[in-house]
């Protein structure tokens, strides 16, 4: 069965990206369009791997993962963060969150897809 | 010191205030503006190239399509190429998916200039509001006490501004980024 992978990202066209290059690769893609829903979503769906932004309205990805860890079908999911961000303050904090790895955009959809298959298989 | 020094370096430290602060702003609008020039011209740059080379790669294969449509039989080496086809254009499609997120980055540079732009509107008008506080008949320490007034709040919007805008897009390529697991 495809796994499932959230992907969060207030970036209409960049969510496009993300889903066409994973739905490519055999995985089922479910968007959100901020953190807020990311995290509606992640709650009434079970997913393998949740794929967040970070700048995004109403609820960033720190913050998203914060209290996608605090829900116990969520404490050992792979969450990985796709950003435009790339500071060594901000990936810190993106690890004490609970973030499990840190992607800087622009993705390269050959390799993002490595790495999924690396982190979920 | 005397009223009038008093009254001097308080214009003074008013003006330097709004030269300071302004140009600031300014610098970072300048530098904002010029990343994302350059983000653009990389990706239509990339983009053309990988337009153009999907196109090739289904062009070099036509003469092989159209002999198939007409009943004929492809050599080994054309079916061969017909079957290569497409993993070539996954790959310029891979690299037109990376050049295309230049829209994910402008946008975040070119809010921030806006924000920015509108930040230094306000900035102004707070000059304009307290100025319409000095009348013509006003006694110079009436004036000094709002000019002081004027300079911390144009203090304290301009660094309101700068914390609001923490630059997130430091990207001058439109190059794969780093990748980092924990």
């Amino acid at each position: 069965m495809a796994k499932t992978i959230l992907a969060v990202d207030d970036s209409s066209s960049l969510r496009q990206m993300v889903a066409f290059s994973l739905k490519a690769a055999g995985y089922n893609v479910v968007e959100a369009v901020d953190g807020q829903d990311g995290l509606d979503k992640a709650r009434l769906q079970a997913v393998d791997l949740v794929l967040t932004d970070q700048n995004m309205p109403r609820m960033d990805g720190l913050a998203l993962i914060k209290l996608l860890r605090e829900l116990p079908e969520y404490q050992k999911t792979p969450i990985l963060m796709l950003t435009t961000e790339s500071s060594d303050e901000m990936k810190s904090k993106g690890r004490a969150a609970g973030a499990n790895g840190w992607l800087v955009k622009p993705f390269d959809p050959q390799r993002l897809i490595e790495v999924v298959k690396k982190v979920i298989g | 010191m005397p009223r009038k020094k008093i009254l001097g370096s308080h214009v003074k430290r008013l003006l330097s205030g709004v030269s300071d602060h302004g140009r600031r702003h300014l610098t970072e609008v300048e530098t904002d503006l010029r990343q994302t020039e350059l983000l653009l011209e990389e990706a239509i740059e990339k983009l053309t190239t990988s337009f153009m080379a999907i196109h090739a790669a289904v062009g070099d294969r036509q003469s092989t399509i159209d002999m198939m449509l007409a009943g004929g039989t492809p050599s080994a080496e054309d079916s061969e190429r017909l079957g290569a086809m497409s993993g070539e254009i996954g790959v310029h499609v891979n690299a037109a998916i990376t050049s295309m997120q230049f829209q994910d980055m402008t946008s975040q540079l070119l809010d921030r200039t806006l924000k920015r732009v509108s930040g230094l509107r306000d900035f102004l008008d707070t000059v304009g509001t307290h100025g319409e506080y000095i009348l013509p008949d006003s006694g110079s320490e009436e004036i000094v006490d709002l000019l002081g007034k004027v300079s911390m709040a144009l203090a304290i919007q301009s660094l309101e501004l700068r914390s609001a805008l923490r630059k997130a897009v430091n990207q001058q390529h439109l190059e794969s980024g780093d990748i980092e697991l924990f």
